[in-house]
């Protein structure tokens, strides 16, 4: 177990600056997600941690060692591919025991480690089929096999799951993080799909633009969001325009077109001054419908549209200056009809003020 | 791969260009425009333009190319466009039988074409026999018009080049284009001139291209027809005194810039706009099953054509086997003993093992600098890695006839390659000389596996641990295996019957390759053009299974590997 730290990572193409001084650490064994909307750099950051890119500047760190320039067959990672990359003129063994081969690791070890692999990932019977004949989720399981069987200092998963059908992906994603935490595996894991990280990361890089938006487990950076991006990205949310009036350590309260807003900072270190434009972030599970007034974090409005999914209700509540989307668990819609004029409230925990 | 791996790869193919591509050419270049005072002159090259003799031989040269091209595209685009459209009986073999032509060496086939078409030959004999012909008045099929024999000989060997090109553009087509013109209202023909021809012009200028140059330059099928007042016979009869004559240095460069003349006005004309197609296809086209009456047309002619471009060399094998075959339809009677005296003359056994040395090497060597020119070109960001690329292809551009006579220009006495001259040993020269012709082949079906090939799978070998250059061969060469095989195949294959370098190139009997040992088993009196008949015979029969194994391994994608 080893932990992983890159300081002012920068890598360019050409006039694209693809990495803008990207600074984290990974800690010895952690899940770490990578985020983000395609384009924001975070295969760009995957790839220089394996090696086939060199950084135009900054160090990447296994433990001590700088690996910044080392070549990728020396850096001891097992990488996992978005297409898999197995070999097709292989079998599935062959495949698992290449890494090993490389490694001069004696026959007879390579034999049960193959098998180990295999077995910890439900292929074991599948040992001499050729890739051809595997369907998507086998070939993502041999793919895990493959990375994972020569003990890496770090797994590297680029979109793992991006393939795989949806119900598919539910079963690996967990499986992936069963598989990381028995082995004690520092892991770095790619994606763009938040409910992926929200649901088996330790922890999560929020990537915008080649730069970092923020860092956090998965309930900082939903409830937390630091910026409007962020919490757009993470989840739905309804943002309210507002105007700063105090502000008392995080907690600030703001003057919207719907009334008053009591919420809290999302960038600690943000300082408004009264009169400053604002943004709000409310989730749409956040709000409660009820048919009395509250004196702060209310908006009146009507039901314009609802969409009954069983579990969850979801109306579209048509206010002064916003339009608002909201949830409702354990719904019951027919008190709820259109052109009805409720008040939807928010506690103050879950209001989010950020910069505009 | 590392950066500086990459550099040296791409350094040393870039040397052995510079070498053996540009220095003998520049050596040619040399000789017809420097005068023996050491000053710049194109009193040769005026000189060539003032006899009549060599204008002549410019002249039936063009005839050569352009006539034979024409023929080729006329019999190779119905048959291309019946392979694309239609599933009829027989398709999968006489797919790959009308491929064979294209390694049957059309100065062999000549042999079998005088059998049959000369003044004492078979058509001759039929004719008299039910009474068509007066046997005292035979017509001389070949005699005025021998030209013609050559050009539909080089027709009837070159077709295969443009069919493969073709087929590959039409398939390429996406059906809906033809749909649309459909639904305006035009139909059949019209749709095919329309719409059709204007997609795949590209792919027949490539094809067309290769056959011109080809035929253009083509120099064993004239010498074996006597058809001397064309200007690579010319040239061939001019080698005896290169040292001394700068009259072949200067029609050499009158050939290459036609060449390159005629190669970029066409150029200009048919290949300018290649039509990018904008979308993937959109629906399914795929060949559908031929009616009765069509089915029968498309068997039929395919039959035709392969029948047609084989005749030569049935006659040639029917030669291979006959006792005697003077005046009558069919030899007089059979024999075995050709093929013993073939083995037992003196040229034969050591022409065959030089011929297998000498394109065995040089397929070694094409591998060699295919994969590594393939491997520059596809998988690196190397500045100048396209100028590369496009060197690597201009062999097919320039004739073989052009570079062997630089070859021999580049190592006479007194020059820096004089250690490589051909007459001391030519094995040297000879192998690079075949390499470097069919260098383009190895290339492309090389590059065609890089491309095919994801780069993440070479990356996963890296990430696991391998480095670079056991990567290439424990990942990469295996999965480009078939490509590899198929371009060796064919670089085999096309250097086994090379004629232009053979011929020029290997001086001393002991030296001589297949093909200039049947162009002197030929010369001989008596049974000369038996014996080289037999020779013949083994050559195509071991040919044929070549070409036909590497056209089942590539399939449609064969097509791409013939392209200028």
């Amino acid at each position: 177990m080893i932990a992983l730290t890159i300081e002012g990572l920068v890598k360019k193409f050409g006039d694209t600056v693809a990495l803008d001084g990207i600074s984290l650490r990974i800690e010895p064994g952690e899940l770490f997600f990578l985020l983000g909307p395609s384009g924001c750099g975070k295969t760009t950051l995957l790839r220089n941690i394996a090696g086939f890119y060199i950084p135009d500047a900054g160090r990447i760190l296994f433990g001590d060692e700088d690996v910044t320039k080392l070549p990728p067959h020396k850096r001891n990672t097992g990488m996992m591919f978005q297409s898999y990359a197995l070999w097709p003129h292989m079998t599935v063994a062959k495949n698992v025991a290449f890494g090993l081969e490389e490694r001069r690791i004696p026959a007879a070890e390579i034999r049960q480690r193959v098998h180990a692999a295999l077995d910890s990932v439900q292929m074991g019977q599948y040992a001499e089929r050729k890739i051809a004949q595997l369907s998507g989720g086998q070939q993502q399981r041999v793919a895990l096999a493959r990375a994972l069987v020569i003990r890496p200092r770090c797994v590297l998963l680029d979109e793992p799951l991006s393939n795989l059908d949806a119900r598919l992906r539910l079963e690996m994603r967990s499986e992936i993080r069963r598989v990381c935490k028995e082995n004690g595996l520092t892991a770095i894991y790619v994606t763009h799909d938040q409910k992926e990280a929200l649901s088996i990361s330790d922890r999560m890089a929020v990537l915008e633009g080649g730069r970092i938006a923020q860092i956090g487990t998965p309930e900082q950076v939903y409830r937390r969001p630091r910026t409007r991006i962020v919490a757009d990205f993470i989840g739905e949310t309804n943002f309210l325009k507002g105007k700063m009036q105090s502000l008392d350590g995080r907690k600030a309260c703001i003057e919207t077109g719907e009334g008053i807003f009591e919420g809290f900072l999302g960038d600690p270190e943000w300082k408004p001054s009264k009169g400053d434009e604002v943004s709000l972030s409310i989730r749409p599970e956040s709000w409660s419908l009820q048919t009395m007034p509250a004196p702060v974090n209310a908006v009146k409005g009507r039901i314009g549209e609802s969409i009954y999914l069983g579990e969850v209700a979801q109306y579209r509540l048509q206010a002064a200056h916003h339009d608002l989307k909201i949830f409702e668990l354990n719904p019951h819609i027919s008190a709820r009809g259109e052109g009805q004029e409720f008040f939807a409230v928010a506690s103050a925990d879950d209001v989010v003020v950020l910069k505009p | 791969m590392s950066l500086q791996f990459s550099r040296l790869v791409f350094l040393a193919t870039a040397v052995f260009f510079g070498l053996f591509f540009i220095w003998p050419i520049s050596e040619t270049l040399y000789g017809a425009f420097i005068g023996s005072d050491g000053k710049f002159t194109i009193d040769y090259i005026a000189e060539v333009f003032r006899n009549p003799l060599y204008v002549e031989g410019l002249w039936n040269s063009l005839q050569m190319g352009v006539w034979s091209t024409l023929l080729a595209a006329l019999i190779a685009i119905p048959l291309a466009w019946m392979s694309d459209r239609f599933l009829f009986p027989g398709k999968f073999l006489l797919g790959a039988l009308v491929l064979v032509p294209m390694v049957m060496p059309p100065f062999v086939g000549a042999i079998g074409i005088k059998q049959i078409l000369g003044q004492q030959g078979a058509l001759n004999a039929l004719l008299e026999d039910i009474g068509l012909l007066d046997p005292a008045y035979p017509v001389d099929w070949l005699g005025e018009g021998r030209i013609w024999g050559v050009i539909v000989l080089n027709a009837l060997h070159l077709y295969p080049i443009l069919y493969l090109n073709v087929l590959a553009a039409l398939a390429n087509v996406d059906p809906a284009m033809e749909e649309a013109a459909e639904n305006l209202g035009c139909t059949g023909f019209r749709k095919f001139r329309r719409v059709t021809l204007p997609l795949i012009m590209p792919g027949i200028f490539a094809g067309g291209t290769i056959v011109f140059i080809w035929s253009f330059t083509e120099l064993g099928v004239p010498l074996m027809f006597d058809f001397t007042r064309v200007t690579s016979v010319q040239i061939f009869y001019g080698i005896k005194d290169i040292g001394g004559n700068p009259f072949p240095f200067a029609l050499v460069v009158v050939l290459l810039c036609s060449t390159v003349l005629i190669y970029a006005a066409s150029k200009f004309f048919f290949g300018r706009d290649s039509h990018a197609m904008m979308a993937k296809a959109t629906s399914q086209g795929g060949p559908r099953q031929a009616g009765f009456a069509m089915g029968l047309v498309c068997s039929g002619l395919f039959g035709l054509v392969t029948f047609l471009a084989v005749l030569p060399h049935i006659g040639v094998i029917m030669v291979a086997f006959s006792t005697d075959w003077y005046q009558t339809i069919l030899p007089g009677g059979w024999t075995l003993s050709h093929f013993e005296s073939a083995l037992g003359h003196n040229l034969t056994l050591p022409s065959i093992q030089n011929s297998l040395k000498y394109a065995g090497l040089a397929t070694i060597l094409d591998l060699f600098l295919g994969v590594a020119i393939a491997y520059v070109v596809v998988r690196t960001r190397l500045a100048g890695r396209q100028i590369l690329d496009a060197m690597s292809m201009l062999p097919l551009a320039v004739p073989g006839l052009v570079l062997a006579f630089g070859y021999l220009a580049m190592t006479q006495e007194g020059k820096i390659f004089s250690f490589l001259n051909p007459t001391v040993d030519p094995l040297i020269i000879l192998v690079i000389a075949y390499s470097v012709r069919r260098l383009p082949y190895v290339v492309r079906s090389a590059a065609a596996g890089f491309q095919q090939t994801s780069v993440t799978l070479e990356e996963a070998a890296q990430n696991l641990g391998c480095p670079p250059l056991r990567t290439l061969r424990r990942i990469t060469l295996p999965l480009i295996a078939a490509n590899l095989l198929a371009g060796g195949l064919l670089a085999f294959s096309f250097a086994m019957l090379e004629v232009s370098d053979s011929l020029i190139l290997a001086q001393k009997q002991q030296d001589f390759p297949i093909t200039k040992a049947i162009y002197e088993l030929y010369q001989l009196l008596g049974e000369g053009r038996f014996v080289a008949s037999a020779l013949g015979v083994w050559a195509m029969a071991f040919l044929a299974v070549t070409i036909i194994g590497t056209s089942l391994i590539l399939g449609k994608k064969l097509g791409a590997i013939f392209r200028a």
